[in-house]
């Protein structure tokens, strides 16, 4: 019988990179903490991207870029009381409500740094599923409020439209969001790494 | 198309149809002329191009210009290097600036001026205490990217506007 973490691994590696596999994917997988830990180990792909990471950081300051070009965000801002910024560099002041192409810069009403209790940075994707199933960590949010986060909240969205020379994160939101339930009604196993 | 209205120098312009994908900055040098703003890196990242932004509370903060769209500035009252001076009297910043050379090509002072404008301005309503100065200096004018390297300078002429002045700015 295979362990968990070569299934979670078989079902990850079906689907392109820049989509998201559907939970009816892993129905095969009968053992129902294997099928769990999979699905999350797909959702993974959009958790440990740069659009989700850059803003997840183990520290105070966020990153931006992907792959060779990923760095501290410049100009140096931190995260501030709120998670909005200090007062002398709120995020706003740059980011405006929606992308501002000609700038190339990203925005939404809401930018703002992750709390710092909810860093995925530097994790694997077990040590990240964990967190997540921790309301402490999590942000205080049950099953049903992740589900909401990661397939409804337009903040998290705007992942999926980053704008200018940007990666989106795979498949949509939506897909994301049921991955996300498939994950919570299957128990919210979490992969062995 | 948005229709512009802004207060520059506390002189409301004439409300002005600018297409949503016009900078601030373009707005600012291309449209207005004011060219006093100046567009370094065109991706917030140097802060030549920062302008102060006043809020109805009374605060202000300084925001970059090359990045930003001239549309998320309607119904706003900004400032910037050309309304620093009244009646060709500089204010005690540039002086200081003046005096400690605080600039060597000048590309990045409008910049600086604004920021230490706006630490002046937070520090008279929310002094610190002197032991805190420096870091708050520092951290400022952190964004402020200088290619000649005069950060040393630009620090020295805020520092002396503050002590200067110490019932005003500092616990």
């Amino acid at each position: 019988m295979l362990g968990t973490s070569q299934l979670t691994g078989y079902a990850a590696s079906q689907t392109l990179s820049n989509n998201l596999a559907s939970p009816d994917s892993f129905a095969d997988i009968a053992d129902q903490d294997a099928r769990s830990a999979a699905i999350f180990t797909e959702l993974g792909k959009v958790l440990t991207h740069p659009r989700c990471m850059n803003c997840h950081p183990a520290g105070d300051r966020p990153r931006q870029g992907e792959g060779a070009w990923r760095r501290l965000h410049q100009p140096p801002v931190a995260r501030g009381a709120d998670g909005h910024g200090l007062e002398a560099m709120r995020c706003s002041i740059c980011h405006g409500y929606a992308n501002f192409e000609p700038g190339r810069m990203p925005g939404h009403p809401e930018w703002h740094l992750a709390p710092r209790e909810m860093g995925w940075e530097g994790k694997t994707l077990a040590e990240i599923c964990e967190q997540l199933r921790d309301p402490a960590r999590n942000g205080g949010r049950k099953g049903e409020d992740l589900i909401h986060h990661i397939g409804e909240d337009t903040l998290v969205g705007w992942a999926w439209h980053p704008g200018f020379g940007r990666s989106p994160v795979p498949g949509t939101q939506q897909q994301a969001g049921a991955l996300v339930a498939a994950w919570v009604k299957t128990g919210a196993a979490c992969p062995a790494k | 198309m948005t229709r512009l209205a802004i207060t520059i120098n506390g002189r409301a312009i004439e409300p002005l149809e600018v297409r949503d994908d016009l900078s601030m900055n373009d707005f600012l040098r291309e449209y207005l002329g004011m060219t006093g703003t100046k567009f370094g890196c065109g991706a917030a990242q140097c802060l030549s191009c920062a302008i102060i932004v006043d809020n109805p509370d009374g605060t202000s903060y300084a925001s970059p210009t090359c990045v930003v769209p001239a549309a998320s500035f309607d119904g706003k009252a900004i400032r910037t290097i050309e309304g620093h001076a009244k009646n060709g009297e500089l204010t005690a910043l540039q002086k200081a600036f003046i005096d400690h050379f605080a600039f060597q090509c000048g590309y990045c002072t409008a910049g600086f001026l604004n920021e230490a404008q706006v630490l002046l301005e937070r520090l008279a309503k929310k002094p610190v205490a002197r032991a805190a100065l420096e870091e708050t200096i520092a951290e400022a004018l952190d964004g402020q990217i200088c290619r000649c390297t005069g950060y040393i300078k630009y620090h020295q002429a805020v520092r002396d506007v503050i002590l200067a002045d110490p019932q005003r700015y500092l616990a």
